[in-house]
């Protein structure tokens, strides 16, 4: 592999793992505040980018469709976690996860009927002219997907960390029943990070849709992916899952360079089952599940 | 200020507190004393509405509250500083403290000056907001559960054996802020099972046992009482520390 081809290779690991990394954050933020693991979260990405193809051919802006797309599967998660999940809540948190999974069908069936098995393109948010970066080159999309990426981080970790309401559910996730001391509503809580992490997923959908088109039976894979990557950041780590995101997303394009392209999607669990032998916690280490 | 009519409550089919009353005026702290199990931290979850009613009525001021969920019952400035305090341990302290202004976040006094006189009343907290509150001391966390509390702007404060593993002397401290928050007007009503320290700050004490009230008088009353002596003071009561631990279980 020369150091072109590497490049390369780079650059389209760090595109597949902008949305390996916004799915692994779903993953995270569900689980920190409810300790699902919520498995619809890759259907819920390829909602978003069905959902953004199909306003498109409706004729709208881009910027219409991303937010139609991020409102409406907002909606789509919400409705689930009424639906499916809080019906559930004294069945026990396994039973939850449970019903995610039989959730995750029934958005995959949907999708199928309602657009067909064939998978479809969104048009390039700016254009399609290569852009060349050193001597590697990589279509503006890309860019828009990293960007995009770094900007929905960025202002998660702003939301948590500093305004009162992202207090309010780290503080819900460490211990529910002080938190309702405070006056915070568990209920809405959870709401809420269903809703945000359903948006965040439309928005990886409607990004990745001009690369790598969009079918109904894409969900199941991104969902895994992501799922790899929130674990392999140590699952409940937004950080961690962040990273995990882009480290899986290069190593498997490094991967596809150096063994074979049919063991793209091999590479991704081969880590994750490295990483549950090897270092359960993830590999950002300490920070397993602990609640009080 | 505050009425409790014939109030039960169970955890699933046992019920704990078997009809009590209790009414708190306006000013008055009010002590709830009792050994492990007869129901104190009940009679306080279930004013919060932590945990529901079987029967009777709870009110403030002539409003029902058993009906209203914790986070209602919260807006109405009844705050709960728990028992074994239950912190956000990897939450800092300014975080934790913040959190405690949340059901009064757009009301009342600006939230720099309430946090202003929090840490007027325990200066440690101020030099420790950075930190996170799962590594303060055990009387730092007590502190910082009392100060949470007050973030609030609470009419009254329900405190659950804020003494519970702590050195006497900073109890003592502990006791001494509780006092002068009383006499700011705070209303507070305070589940010990210290009862020489809990009469010693309340007007009026009640004596709680298998969750029924058994006594009910003013501190000093109760500070004389041979009965309460003898199983509440029990070692400290000389010939009849054997009463002690009947009662005392
Ligand atoms: N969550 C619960 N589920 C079932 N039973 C409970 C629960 N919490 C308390 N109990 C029972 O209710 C009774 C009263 O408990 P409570 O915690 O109110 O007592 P307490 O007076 O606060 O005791 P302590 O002084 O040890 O804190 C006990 O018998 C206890 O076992
Ligand atoms: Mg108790």
């Amino acid at each position: 592999m020369t150091f072109d081809q590497f490049l390369q290779y780079i650059l389209s690991g760090i595109t597949s793992g902008s949305v390996y990394a916004l799915t692994a954050v779903g993953f995270t933020l569900v689980f920190s505040a409810t300790q699902i693991i919520n498995f619809a979260q890759g259907q819920m990405v390829m909602l978003g980018g069905m959902m953004g193809i199909t306003l498109h051919e409706a004729g709208l802006p881009l910027w219409a469709c991303f937010i139609g797309a991020v409102a409406v599967v907002a909606i789509v998660s919400v409705g689930m976690e009424e639906i499916a999940i809080r019906p559930l809540l004294r069945k026990g948190v396994l039973t939850q996860i449970i019903a995610t999974v039989g959730a995750s069908f029934i958005f995959e069936t949907a999708a199928m009927l309602i657009w067909g098995r064939d998978a479809k393109p969104l048009p390039p948010f700016t254009g399609e002219t290569p852009i060349a970066i050193g001597r590697a080159t990589v279509v503006p999309q890309t860019l828009w997907v990293v960007g995009l990426s770094i900007v929905v981080v960025v202002a998660l970790t702003i939301f948590y960390r500093k305004s009162l309401y992202g207090t309010a559910i780290r503080g819900c996730a460490v211990n529910p029943e002080a938190a309702r001391l405070q006056g915070i509503s568990y209920r809405r809580v959870v709401v809420f990070t269903f809703a945000l992490t359903g948006a965040v997923a439309a928005a990886a959908g409607v990004m990745i849709a001009p690369i790598s088109f969009m079918g109904y039976a894409n969900g199941t894979m991104l969902g895994l992916k992501g799922f790899a990557a929130a674990t392999l950041g140590g699952l409940g780590n937004p950080v961690g899952a962040v990273l995990g995101g882009f480290l899986l997303g290069i190593v498997e394009a490094l991967g596809v360079g150096v063994v074979s392209a049919g063991y793209k999607d091999a590479i991704a669990f081969v880590i994750l089952l490295l990483v549950l032998f090897l270092r359960p916690a993830g590999l950002m280490g300490a920070k397993v599940v602990n609640r009080q | 200020m505050l009425e409790l009519r014939d109030i039960r409550a169970a955890y699933g089919k046992i019920e704990v507190l078997h009809g009590l009353d209790l009414t708190v005026a306006a000013g008055e702290i009010i002590t709830v004393i009792g050994a492990n199990g007869a129901g104190k931290s009940t009679l306080l979850k279930a004013i919060s509405g932590l945990v529901k009613l079987s029967g009777g009525s709870i009110a403030l001021d002539g409003e029902r509250l058993d009906t209203l969920s914790v986070e209602q019952v919260v807006s109405r400035r009844l705050i709960q500083v728990p028992e074994g305090r239950q912190l956000f341990g990897p939450l800092t302290v300014a975080e934790n403290l913040a959190l405690g202004s949340y059901s009064r976040r757009r009301k009342g006094t600006p939230v720099t000056e309430r946090l202003k006189k929090v840490f007027a009343l325990f200066p440690r907290l101020e030099e420790r907001k950075g930190q996170q509150a799962g590594t303060l001391s055990g009387g730092e966390q007590q502190m910082l559960a009392i100060g949470r509390a007050l973030m609030a702007e609470p009419r009254i404060l329900l405190l659950d054996e804020p003494s519970m593993g702590l050195a006497p002397i900073i109890v003592r401290d502990i006791f001494a802020t509780l006092r002068t928050l009383n006499q700011e007007g705070l209303t507070m009503v305070l589940v010990e099972q210290d009862a020489r320290i809990a009469l010693s700050l309340a007007h009026r004490g009640l004596v709680m046992e298998r969750g029924r009230i058994v006594l009910a008088d003013t501190s000093q009353g109760l500070l004389a009482n041979p009965e309460v002596q003898a199983i509440y003071f029990g070692q400290r009561a000389g010939g009849r520390a054997g009463a002690g631990s009947g009662g005392g279980r």
